[in-house]
């Protein structure tokens, strides 16, 4: 047996002890969805628009509602024109005590922050969709060192310190993010993702115990579905609502798992008209769905709020909440501690950002 | 950690890439040794400028493969014996990446990248790689393999293992060597 041979086979020796030490560790994950969060649906109706921000110049858009901290905050990106190299993450705290308040909107994420806050430091040249990490605390924001959005990658912010999770082999470019993250039993996480190159597609990220990605499961389907809202209906089954990222298609998507987000079925017509823009979906708790949708294929302005009694089969109109005016899109919705519920969105075509809250027995009348 | 391997790396890429030009009037060891010390010069003290974070911004996650390479290739030049790999190999390897490349940008339905993630996986990959060099008498590819799979379980880098071992940068360097191999 020659050098090389003996070579080759320690080698192989080597890999069994770090495979075997690789697997030991390794904690399977856990597919099943975490309870759906408290939704009050006994509370008086009511509805207040708590924050309505005017860009002073340029756009301010995306918005998403952080509530890692002890006051809600909504986030959104602001800078000239969205992509520019000059675009910031801007948030405002909403405070209530005999009505709502938002504080001054403040830049809290930048582009060289970004850049420092690499182990390995590197460029980041534009911040797009920026989202509360619902598992660690921190956030998760569309960077783009070079190109557009195609060649966008997803920064996690924790602490001062980032790292780009690893999700594509194409030097880690084209993934983003925009819906809130979907919570499993035992408190860990799925992140919705979604690939915008060529044959555009969403994603289920899970993590590890390290918070590094540990898998990755695709929505499949001929479409181009991007921005998945994932609701969890129960412990395996959910629907992702997607926006068909080809224009012309005006149509929403949607996509079922019946185990945790492991496999889901093909992408198919949701049945809604929509004009390539992403939804804000909730479970109420009993099993209805929620959904704030742009239902006007032609029209970007009109924003309705819906309602889904049997699972995402069909939809039924519950409020306008813009009409008339530019476009209002990308809406998020996330509960708060009182089981009230948050709604925020970008309006006057991404000129500024506009929040409500409401009760449940407002938003489905009864 | 991670840090100091990725300076490692830049330090091999750019040292390979002034090596290249310097070798045009420089002969070797002279233009290697001369490459990597302007490599290293660069990688840890003109780390923080733009156009290195530029770098890494856009070549990164640079894993293992194109720094084992260039080392490679510099080693061959000083007199190191290296088996040169084989034209069907090259071709074979450069249509397998093609699809798996097509299956993580969607145009197929497979989803090769996410095995990257799973330890039991990554394990029978990398015995695959090393049984091929065992076959072929090649050590290269099972030190590739194995050195990789060392940085993904320390967590230094990607947290995907095909990161570490494949790079987009190859196609462009399969086609080069392909191409020269026809003229």
């Amino acid at each position: 047996m020659g050098f090389v041979q003996v070579f080759i086979l320690a080698a192989m020796a080597v890999s069994v002890g770090l495979s075997a030490w690789a697997i030991r560790r390794d904690a399977p994950l856990e597919w099943r969805f975490a309870p759906a969060p408290f939704v009050d649906l006994e509370r008086a109706a009511e509805f207040t628009t708590v924050l309505d921000y005017t860009a002073p110049t340029g756009q301010a858009h995306s918005p998403a509602i952080d509530l890692s901290g002890p006051l809600p905050r909504v986030i959104w990106f602001e800078g000239s024109e969205e992509a520019k190299a000059d675009v910031d993450i801007f948030a405002s705290d909403l405070t209530e005590s005999d009505g709502w308040l938002s504080s001054a909107p403040q830049r809290v994420l930048t582009r060289g922050g970004l850049t420092e806050s690499f182990a390995s430091t590197e460029l980041v040249v534009t911040l797009g969709n920026t989202i509360e990490d619902e598992g660690r605390g921190g956030l998760y924001a569309t960077v783009v060192s070079v190109g557009g959005w195609a060649m966008a990658s997803v920064a996690e912010m924790h602490e001062g310190a980032a790292r780009k999770l690893n999700l594509s082999p194409l030097l880690n470019r084209s993934f983003l993010v925009k819906s809130p993250m979907v919570a499993y039993a035992g408190g860990t996480w799925g992140l919705p993702a979604y690939f915008e190159m060529g044959s555009a597609y969403g994603a289920l990220v899970r993590f590890g115990q390290d918070g590094r990605v540990r898998d990755m499961r695709r929505i499949p389907g001929p479409q181009k579905g991007i921005q998945p809202m994932i609701v969890p209906l129960d412990a395996t089954r959910a629907v992702a609502i997607l926006r068909d990222f080809d224009s012309g298609a005006g149509r929403l998507l949607i996509s079922r798992t019946m185990d945790g987000g492991q496999s889901w079925t093909v992408m198919e017509d949701a049945g809604v008209a929509n004009p390539s823009a992403p939804v804000a979906a909730l479970n109420l708790g009993d099993g209805r769905i929620l959904m704030v949708v742009n239902d006007d294929a032609g029209n970007g302005g009109v924003l309705r709020l819906t309602l889904s009694g049997d699972g995402g089969e069909s939809w039924d109109v519950l409020h306008t909440l813009e009409e008339g005016g530019e476009d209002a899109r990308y809406p998020m919705m996330r509960i708060l501690e009182d089981g009230r519920i948050m709604l925020t969105y970008s309006v006057g075509a991404k000129g500024g950002i506009r929040a409500h809250v409401f009760s449940a027995r407002w938003a489905v009348g009864t | 950690m991670s840090a100091l391997a990725g300076n490692l790396w830049l330090a091999v890429l750019l040292g390979w890439a002034v090596w290249g030009v310097l070798s045009l009037g420089l002969s070797a060891p002279w233009s290697i040794v001369a490459g990597l010390a302007v490599g290293a010069v660069c990688a840890f003290g003109l780390r923080e400028t733009l156009a290195l974070r530029g770098i890494v911004a856009v070549l990164g996650p640079i894993g293992v493969v194109i720094p084992l390479l260039a080392l490679r290739q510099m080693a061959g030049v000083l007199g190191v014996p290296v088996q040169p790999f084989g034209t069907v190999e090259l071709l074979v390897f450069l249509a397998a990446y093609l699809v798996f490349l097509a299956a993580a940008m969607g145009a197929l339905p497979a989803e090769i990248y996410r095995l990257g993630y799973a330890p039991l996986w990554v394990a029978g990959i990398v015995l695959a790689i090393c049984a091929y060099g065992l076959w072929q008498g090649s050590i290269f590819l099972p030190a590739l393999a194995v050195s990789a799979q060392l940085l993904w379980v320390l967590g230094w880098g990607s947290s995907n293992y095909f990161d570490h071992i494949l790079h987009v940068g190859l196609i462009p360097a399969v086609l080069i060597v392909l191409v020269a191999r026809v003229f």
